[in-house]
């Protein structure tokens, strides 16, 4: 449906004996987006893209994915979406080629057109030279390019990436980034990206949903959320070492200066907007303090992730 | 509901092709077939050849007088083969389907858990009772083949070295032509339906094989021999026992399926 999100997920939960995986998670994902769901181990990611995909039922909440019910539409959404596992899960015994073949065998896609597609994806990923080879003694890299070359054997609309850098060397984690953002730009997938590298959801994702044991903390652009946790503009302040108190109490009387604060450098101070710049490097100096550089430092995902998480960053 | 025979294909052919490499589990499989079915009429055979003919009266006077009278109208040399080639070895056979269906079953099931396959494989549009009668027909149809090729085998061994004593072919007989066609699939699919069920709790293969060898399967095994000495009476009661062994097969595979969820199984990776 023309408009319509891709994914759309209303208070999901679900537990496991007594212990809630994941409660009441809300989030939508339009068509093209990549989405990253961020948190640590046990936060819930991988239980929410086994819940998205049809595999587990939620004991409370719904969600529609490509317009279609999981629970009750699972196998028909299965057609439609590719899954990149933690694991990777390839078979050990088969070679690279058959780990792909047997995939599209079961996706029914014609055997022609199947090995021709397997054929330049293990090319694109660089495994074409051990196509013929069992994926046993594969590196921890070379199982996840392999495996997310199966995950876009069959050219899913919504492709579901449960740590697909992990593991990768510097070199192949840039490779398998660049083909993400490729896929949401070029091909129009919808991508969800469950990590736990805030570096990369910053760099691909226009939206992040950050979980904790289960629980969404927050959904939405790290902007936005910053701008809900942080009013004004934090400025860091390098006098060459913390910043005197004196100096401190000049600053927190200067004009758009919300709240100033000692750093290892100088000082953070959070003012209303960059046009308060002047006037706090002006209290400074009034001191004969030597200010050695002054840089406005909008909160990232990291100042938001963590301050979200309570465990350090910029305190809101 | 309509079934997806290319999937289910698919699947069978992906597990038939990963067994066949899997060398630790195909070799210790075919040790006990290859002792049952090659070595053991083998020496029957040569030492029916060396001897010249042992007195089987009292044996042959306590088994059933429709087995025990045709034995007895044959030469005295060629007694012991054909009493134990022909009879005795036939309800032993059924473990060769047993023991093969219940490895191949841990294999395909907890050994999908083992190598961390079983999620991207939930993961495909398959439908659950597809993918159980895939995962079950993957372990059956290698069982009853392999109980098949072992009985070809034993066939070809227990006449080539009997022929010098015997001057005929005298196996298959009518024991074994039911043993082969009616219960060793019969017995191949209740080790099925006990794995299936001892897999779901097991996290590895050798768990499950472990939990079902060393517990249930043996007691499993008692019965049938217990219930094969049944089969020595009459053809007909030999029917009759495997009626049985496919109802039970069939009950526990038919529960096995209805707790073989989706859902279940992520839940336990």
């Amino acid at each position: 449906m023309p408009g319509s999100p891709s994914i759309e997920a209303v208070d999901l939960a679900r537990r496991f004996g007594e212990a809630w995986a994941l409660d009441g998670l809300s989030l939508d994902a339009e068509p093209g987006e990549v989405i990253a769901l961020l948190g640590p181990n046990g936060a819930g990611k991988t239980t929410t893209v086994r819940i998205l995909d049809g595999i587990l039922d939620p004991h409370r909440g719904h969600a529609r994915v490509l317009g279609l019910d999981p629970r009750v539409a699972g196998t028909e959404l299965r057609r439609r979406t590719g899954v990149l596992t933690e694991a990777g899960g390839l078979d050990d015994r088969l070679t690279l080629t058959e780990n792909l073949l047997t995939h599209a065998r079961i996706r029914a896609i014609p055997g022609a057109e199947a090995r021709r597609r397997a054929g330049e994806l293990l090319e694109r990923f660089g495994m074409s030279a051990q196509a013929d080879r069992p994926a046993q003694g594969l590196s921890t890299g070379e199982r996840k390019r392999v495996a997310l070359a199966r995950a876009l054997l069959h050219r899913p609309d919504v492709l579901f990436l449960d740590e697909p850098t992990s593991g990768l060397d510097p070199a192949a984690t840039r490779d398998v980034l660049a083909l993400i953002a490729g896929l949401a730009g070029s091909d129009g997938a919808t991508v969800v990206l469950c990590t736990h590298f805030l570096t990369e959801a910053e760099r691909l994702c226009r939206r992040v949903a950050i979980l904790e044991q289960g629980r969404l903390l927050a959904f939405g652009s790290p902007a936005a959320l910053a701008a809900g946790l942080w009013s004004g503009l934090p400025v860091e302040l390098d006098v060459g070492g913390p910043l005197d108190e004196r100096s401190l109490a000049r600053l927190r009387t200067a004009r758009g200066v919300t709240s100033a604060s000692a750093s290892e450098r100088g000082a953070l101070v959070v003012v209303d907007d960059r046009q308060a710049v002047p006037g706090i490097v002006a209290a400074v100096v009034t001191g004969e303090t030597p200010v050695f550089s002054v840089v406005p430092r909008p909160p990232g995902l990291e100042d938001v992730y963590f301050a979200l998480t309570g465990r350090s960053g910029i305190e809101p | 509901m309509n079934r997806d025979w290319a999937a289910i294909r698919a699947v069978v052919a992906r597990d038939f092709t990963a067994i066949r490499r899997a060398k630790a589990v195909v070799l210790p499989m075919l040790i006990v077939p290859f002792l049952l079915l090659v070595v053991l009429p083998f020496g029957i055979g040569l030492a029916a050849r060396a001897a010249h003919g042992a007195d089987l009266h009292n044996i042959l006077s306590k088994l059933p007088g429709g087995i025990a009278r045709p034995i007895l109208r044959q030469p005295p040399r060629q007694q012991l083969v054909i009493l134990v080639d022909g009879y005795l070895l036939a309800p032993l056979f059924l473990i060769v389907p047993l023991m093969v269906a219940s490895v191949l079953a841990a294999d395909a099931f907890a050994g999908e858990k083992e190598r961390r396959t079983l999620e991207s494989l939930l993961h495909l549009p398959i439908a659950e009772r597809d993918l159980f009668y895939a995962k079950v027909l993957g372990a059956w149809i290698p069982a009853v083949l392999i109980s098949w090729i072992g009985f070809v085998v034993f066939a070809f061994v227990a006449n080539g070295v009997a022929w010098p004593v015997v001057h005929r072919v005298f196996v298959p007989t009518a024991l074994w032509v039911v043993m082969i066609v009616w219960l060793s699939p019969a017995v191949a699919a209740l080790g099925m339906g006990v794995m299936v069920r001892v897999s779901a709790r097991a996290h590895t293969a050798q768990e499950a094989n472990q939990l079902g060898g060393a517990v249930i399967l043996p007691l499993i095994f008692a019965t049938v021999a217990q219930s094969t000495g049944l089969l020595l009476v009459s053809l007909p009661i030999a029917i009759g026992v495997g009626i049985v062994v496919w109802g039970i097969a069939i009950t526990l595979l038919s529960r096995g399926a209805a707790r073989f969820t989706r859902d279940r199984l992520a839940a336990s990776l």
